[in-house]
């Protein structure tokens, strides 16, 4: 065994990495490549051509059509966000302070829903949404309402399902932010004659706000990307990133047009999830 | 005047809590809610979702397990199967390289290997399929293309659960090995593998649920015939919500919770679930 | 003179510009007991780990039993280590830790159990074989470690301050044990630690360690009543250090105008800066001018009643803080705070160093 072996230098075992190396490179990495490339190239008959341009993005940019896939994308991310945060924080709290035997039931419970593909969760919504379905029979037998609202396809109805679906990773974010608050704080602020809700809005509210912050920066990255909720709970009027893209390169096979979406989508997503990093959202994560 | 001051002193203390409480039940009922619906339509006894359901019929329950739609479940499983398998395989030398040594290009490899998680899925599926496209490697659509798209967006929580066991090694232990007189090849069989177990375990677990339930990247690398279980539910959806997609819903949201509770009594998973972040 | 088991020659080792080792030379012979004490960062942690081979020196060589082994990683070499936090094999039963380096030098089954066996029942844990580190208390652990490392009859026994992590009670009967264990197996032994009274009790010799240099070795009397620099002065137990200056003639000159005729060590020429030092169990305190050569005037700031001993705390003539132990014996005076003495000493209870 020579010297240099032992020395922590790099042993032969370590060419391994070139392995998974590789396949990330040529199977992300390039790809990625491809798609930033062709939102620069022009489309001829459905073909890339060879001639770069900024008209992909330039149409993306100022047909009203587009426009309004991209205000409804951000909108339905920011409400979905909050929604998801109003909903989750309380929960969070719930599962991290309770002295219930169920605790660990509990919080299996609260993220078991990301089990389910989206696909799953989705279809309950329809059910529950759609012009003949649970919500609306609910409302016309209380009397609330005269006629069957078709309350999907819209875009509200996107945004209540997607709520349902990333519901579990503001509570994932935000239990991981209180679970790193030293239980003392409390007792300290108690000892000082400030009662539960009190304690509550000024020490553990304020201490807990990066997993706020992170959680719903988490989840509007998510929603902004999502594809089956607006795909089912949506329709062609009520378009968003993702489905515009699908639309663009597997119905209309413009890959210029769409590859440059993407590239809106990847850049935007990037983003948020760096404010999200920035914002400590990965104290519940490795 | 003794019951107002218990009930001022109730109210002070906890009724904060009742309140909270009274909220948390109504967030289960939103959360758990359109699933149980889901389940509860597909024993409707008419052709139509109608929720609650009207009779009881198991004949949906029939139709989710004919060959039509047991065939695409069986694809998936397959597909996850290797995936979780290729998966945390190539997430091995990675989270090792990564969490072991400090090397010049770190953080750069650091990046390539959390990259799938930090993209959407859909783009990554978009641009695998420009890939394949470009190469004129049409044919491996479907499966193998399936394949490649959901180990690389797979391989990184296996990376993650592993990375996690490894630093929750002892540094000592390899060094009180090698003092016993175990070089580098005795160390890793006898200390270190057997102590990242429980990591190669959430790894597998997570790789396999990530691609059974993925979406956005299938629909793009998806051929007819070779279609996972969630593209096909979608695809139908498009045409009408027959009872019997409620059912193949269920079955497709049973599989991995039933996996989750089996390892979970093996091997104790409660500590990687909490750390986890999956995508929709 | 037969061979040292352990030989370190030069021995450095360098992080970036920062030694952590400046340059170590020991020999430690077959059978001894030897001690590395020194603060936290003086280097002794390191140096252990490089005679076990956990990283390669900068600089230097290490001869086991006359062979040279710098070059050789630590599963080529022929030792034992018990570590601080014992890194026992949570995997494992106590008898699989203990068999591990057994197993690892294939050793055939029956001899191997055996020999486990005898090992348990050497650190007084027969009968514990089948349980797991986590089910068993730290002092239990710290045995197991210690069978682990003295089951394959390395050549040397390396102990990382293998005691601290133990309560006060646990580690005082920890250490007659661990003494008792190596004078019966003769098995040389290097110990790490920072605990001075655990250096007196266990070792044969004491190598005090200060910026990753040794000191002074020597036995504990040796160490604790002739220090050769103020560090080691300083570092075991206390010391009364009195300014001075070395005269013409070879006499210490104080402050306060007191010649002391003492000793003076051959290297330090005239119109160096020294202290006197003086054990305070050494000392006395006296009412009126004494007669001997050291007589310094002291006020009394603060008595501590201690039981066994009062500790009395001076401030010197010459501004420096003092201590006299008394013994509690019921001759000695009790002095109180405010009262003016006079603080003595023989010639021999002197040392003169260096002032660094």
């Amino acid at each position: 065994m020579s010297y240099a072996a032992w020395q922590n230098r790099i042993p032969a075992h370590w060419l391994l990495v070139f392995v998974p190396a590789t396949v990330l490179l040529v199977f992300f990495v390039l790809p990625n490549a491809l798609l930033l490339s062709a939102s620069f190239q022009k489309s001829q008959a459905q073909q890339l051509t060879a001639e770069i341009t900024l008209d992909n993005y330039r149409f993306l940019f100022t047909r009203s059509l587009y426009l309004e896939v991209f205000a409804r994308t951000f909108i339905v991310g920011f409400s979905v966000g909050v929604l998801d945060v109003l909903l989750g924080y309380p929960l969070a709290y719930f599962l991290v302070r309770t002295q219930s035997r169920w605790k660990g039931l509990l919080i299996a419970l609260s993220l078991a829903p990301l089990l389910a593909s989206v696909v799953v969760r989705t279809y309950g919504w329809y059910i529950i949404l759609n012009r003949f379905g649970f919500a609306n029979d609910v409302l016309l037998g209380l009397g609330i309402i005269e006629d069957r609202v078709p309350f999907m396809p819209s875009t509200g109805a996107i945004i209540v399902g997607l709520a349902h679906a990333l519901l579990p990773y503001t509570v994932l974010t935000i239990m991981g932010s209180l679970n790193g608050i030293n239980p003392h704080f409390e007792s300290a602020a108690m000892s000082l004659g400030a009662n539960r809700v009190r304690t509550f809005l000024h020490v553990v509210l304020p201490l807990s706000l990066p997993g706020i912050v992170g959680g719903f920066l988490l989840v509007f990255s998510i929603a902004i990307s999502a594809y089956a909720t607006p795909a089912i709970l949506g329709g062609p009027a009520t378009q968003v990133a993702a489905t515009a893209i699908y639309n663009f390169i597997i119905q209309l096979l413009d890959w210029s047009l769409g590859a440059a979406l993407a590239v809106v989508l990847i850049v935007s997503s990037l983003l948020l999830l760096y404010a999200a990093g920035r914002a400590g959202a990965r104290r519940a994560t490795v | 005047m003794n019951g107002r001051r218990a009930f001022a002193r109730w109210r002070a203390t906890a009724a904060p809590w009742a309140l909270l409480r009274a909220f948390v039940i109504f967030v289960y009922v939103f959360s758990l809610g359109p699933i149980l619906i889901t389940a509860a339509v597909s024993f409707n006894a008419s052709n139509r979702s109608f929720f609650p359901p009207r009779g009881f019929s198991l004949r949906w329950w029939e139709r989710a397990v004919a060959p039509e739609w047991m065939d695409s479940l069986l694809f998936s499983l397959k597909l996850g199967s290797l995936t979780a398998l290729l998966g945390t395989l190539l997430a091995l030398p990675l989270a090792f390289a990564l969490y072991r040594y400090r090397f010049r290009g770190r953080q750069a490899l650091l990046a390539l290997t959390l990259g799938p998680l930090m993209m959407p899925t859909l783009v990554t599926g978009v641009g695998l399929l420009q890939l394949l496209q470009s190469l004129g490697w049409r044919e491996y659509l479907g499966f193998t293309g399936l394949l490649i798209g959901h180990v690389v967006i797979c391989m990184p929580f296996a990376v993650r659960t592993v990375s996690v066991s490894l630093q929750t090694l002892p540094p000592n232990l390899e060094l009180a090995a090698a003092s016993l007189g175990a070089n580098r090849l005795a160390t890793m069989r006898h200390v270190v593998f057997p102590l990242i177990k429980t990591g190669l375990m959430a790894g597998a677990v997570f790789a396999f649920i990530h691609s059974f339930t993925d979406v956005n990247l299938s629909i793009f690398l998806a051929r007819p015939g070779e279609t996972p279980i969630t593209v096909k539910i979608l695809g139908f959806l498009e045409f009408g919500f027959a009872p019997t997609l409620a059912a193949v819903s269920v079955i497709t949201l049973l599989l991995p919770l039933v996996l989750v509770a089996i390892v979970q009594r093996v091997s104790g998973l409660g500590d990687f679930l909490y750390g986890e972040r999956n995508r929709a | 003179m037969p061979e040292p088991a352990l030989r370190l020659v030069g021995i450095e080792k360098h992080y970036g510009s920062t030694p952590a080792v400046a340059g170590i030379d020991l020999a430690v012979s077959e059978g001894e007991f030897v001690t590395l004490l020194g603060p936290s960062g003086c280097g002794k942690t390191t140096t252990l780990a490089l005679v076990a081979g956990f990283f390669p020196a900068t600089a230097g060589e290490i001869y086991l039993k006359g062979k040279p082994v710098a070059d050789l990683p630590s599963f080529r070499r022929d030792i034992g280590v018990v570590f601080q936090d014992y890194a026992l094999f949570p995997h494992m039963t106590a008898a699989q830790n203990v068999a591990f380096g057994l197993k690892m030098r294939k050793v055939p089954a029956p001899e191997m159990a055996k020999r486990v066996a005898d090992a348990l029942d050497l650190v007084q844990l027969n009968g514990l074989g089948e349980r797991r580190p986590l089910q068993m208390s730290g002092g239990q652990r710290q045995r197991v470690a210690l069978a682990r490392a003295l089951v394959i009859n390395p050549t040397v026994l390396l102990l990382d301050e293998p005691l601290s992590n133990l309560d006060l009670k646990l580690r005082e009967e920890m250490r007659v044990e661990i003494v008792g264990i190596q004078r019966r197996l003769g098995i040389t032994t290097v110990f790490v630690t920072h605990d001075q009274s655990e250096a007196l009790v266990m070792s044969d010799r004491i190598a005090v360690m200060n910026a990753g240099r040794i000191e002074q070795i020597g036995d504990p009397a040796d160490i604790y009543e002739r220090p050769a620099t103020r560090f080691v002065a300083e570092f075991i137990g206390r010391m009364n250090l009195i300014a001075g200056v070395v005269t013409a003639d070879r006499r210490v000159r104080t402050s306060g105008g007191v010649e002391l005729p003492a000793d003076v060590p051959q290297d330090l020429p005239a119109g160096a800066a020294v202290h006197i030092a003086v054990r305070p169990e050494r000392a006395r305190l006296v009412r009126e001018r004494p007669a001997q050569a050291l007589a310094l005037q002291a006020t009394v700031r603060q008595v501590f009643y201690l039981g066994a001993t009062r500790e009395v705390r001076l401030d010197l003539a010459g501004g420096e803080r003092g201590v006299v132990e008394t013994p509690n014996d019921g001759t000695a005076p009790n002095y109180a705070a405010g009262d003016v003495v006079w603080l003595t000493a023989s010639i021999g209870d002197c040392r003169i160093l260096a002032a660094r």
